[in-house]
């Protein structure tokens, strides 16, 4: 095994699983550059346990944590009730005209089933010309021309 | 997690009990302060960072996953609180400047410092060893100081710590061997006998 020195500070903290230990130690037991090495780091270790501890926060460090959260909380709120009043002047008047066009899109809709029922029911009609004519449904010159021949496809010529 | 009380504080603050909220904020909120100010190095900084932190963890509670711990949650958002602060450049340049100024600062006075200390030569001691310290973590790669503040300073596992930064465990492995083999140059004038050590 080389030398396992970055492995080192996961051994002395006990990160290593139990085969790497072993392995650890063992290379330990024979190898005085790796020894050293590890007394250095225990002794680093050592020294950082005795650290002063942190400066304590200031007295009003709770209190000025409130109040920050009450003015973020308060601006939340006037966020809020911003978007309310946009969505009521804006969003609504947009909703409506929506709900306006679906309106007429269904109504259109079922307005063209109830026709396309009442050709189907009354198909023979169709068969002449002159009633087509007269009841002016269809007005486009190609369909016009397909009545006027629709005996011939019944005939089946071509 | 119903072995980690913080984690039932935090579920009852997404109930909508803000008194569990201003529990947790009395529980970790001091702490804070002094993990913040590993990387600032500056009180009134580190307490604006706190704040910043349990401000986030209010905004961001209905995001936290009771699965995990509530301490793991929070030192996420702290440590990329703080590792954001110090990419400003303002750091950048205090640093520059610090390194510019090494030893011609002012001895810290013992007798300024918390904490109860038996001795005035392990007062001194603890002292030096904190500026020590303070200094090196000003110059250690930002993911390595994060992992060292993380597992040296506040205790946390290399799970807990990989779960913080978002990385591997071995990655974890790598980033605190490095800051320790700096930590244990930088203290290398201290570590000859601990108490007769002070260079």
């Amino acid at each position: 095994m080389s030398h396992p020195v970055n492995e080192l500070t996961a051994y002395l903290d006990g990160a290593l699983d139990p085969a790497e230990r072993a392995e650890i130690e063992s290379h330990l037991a024979r190898c005085e550059a790796c020894q050293a090495e590890r007394d250095r780091l225990v002794a680093a270790l050592a020294l950082l346990s005795r650290l002063p501890p942190a400066p304590a926060p200031s007295a009003t460090f709770e209190q000025r944590f409130y109040a920050r959260l009450a003015t973020e909380k308060a601006e939340a709120r006037e966020r809020r009730g911003f978007l309310d009043r946009v969505a009521w002047r804006w969003l609504a008047p947009g909703l409506a005209g929506v709900a306006a066009s679906v309106a007429v899109v269904l109504y259109s809709g079922a307005r063209q089933r109830a026709d396309e029922v009442f050709l189907a029911e009354h198909i023979d009609l169709f068969e002449s010309y002159e009633a087509v004519a007269s009841m002016d449904v269809v007005d486009r010159p190609e369909d016009v021309q397909v009545v006027e021949h629709l005996d011939e496809l019944r005939e089946g010529r071509p | 997690m119903a072995t980690d009380p913080d984690a039932a504080l935090m579920v009852a603050f997404q109930g909508g009990d803000e008194t569990a909220f201003r529990s947790l904020f009395e529980k970790h909120g001091r702490a804070m302060v002094a993990f913040c100010h590993h990387f600032v190095r500056d009180g009134a900084r580190a307490e604006e960072l706190a704040q910043d932190v349990f401000l986030k963890v209010h905004r961001s509670a209905a995001r936290y996953q009771p699965s995990a711990r509530f301490k793991t949650f929070l030192y996420r958002i702290a440590s990329n609180h703080c590792l954001n602060e110090l990419r400003r450049g303002e750091y950048a340049a205090r640093r520059a400047v610090e390194s510019a100024e090494d030893g011609q600062g002012e001895p810290t006075d013992p007798d300024s410092l918390a904490g109860p200390a038996p001795t005035p030569e392990e007062n001194m001691l603890a002292t030096a060893l904190g500026e020590a310290v303070e200094k090196l973590l000003g110059q250690l790669p930002e993911k390595q100081r994060a992992a060292f503040v993380l597992g040296r300073l506040e205790g946390l596992s290399y799970e807990e710590i990989a779960d913080v930064l978002d990385t591997s465990i071995s990655a974890v492995k790598s980033l605190v061997h490095r800051a320790t083999v700096a930590a244990a140059a930088a203290l290398a004038p201290y570590a000859a006998d601990g108490k007769e050590a002070l260079p």
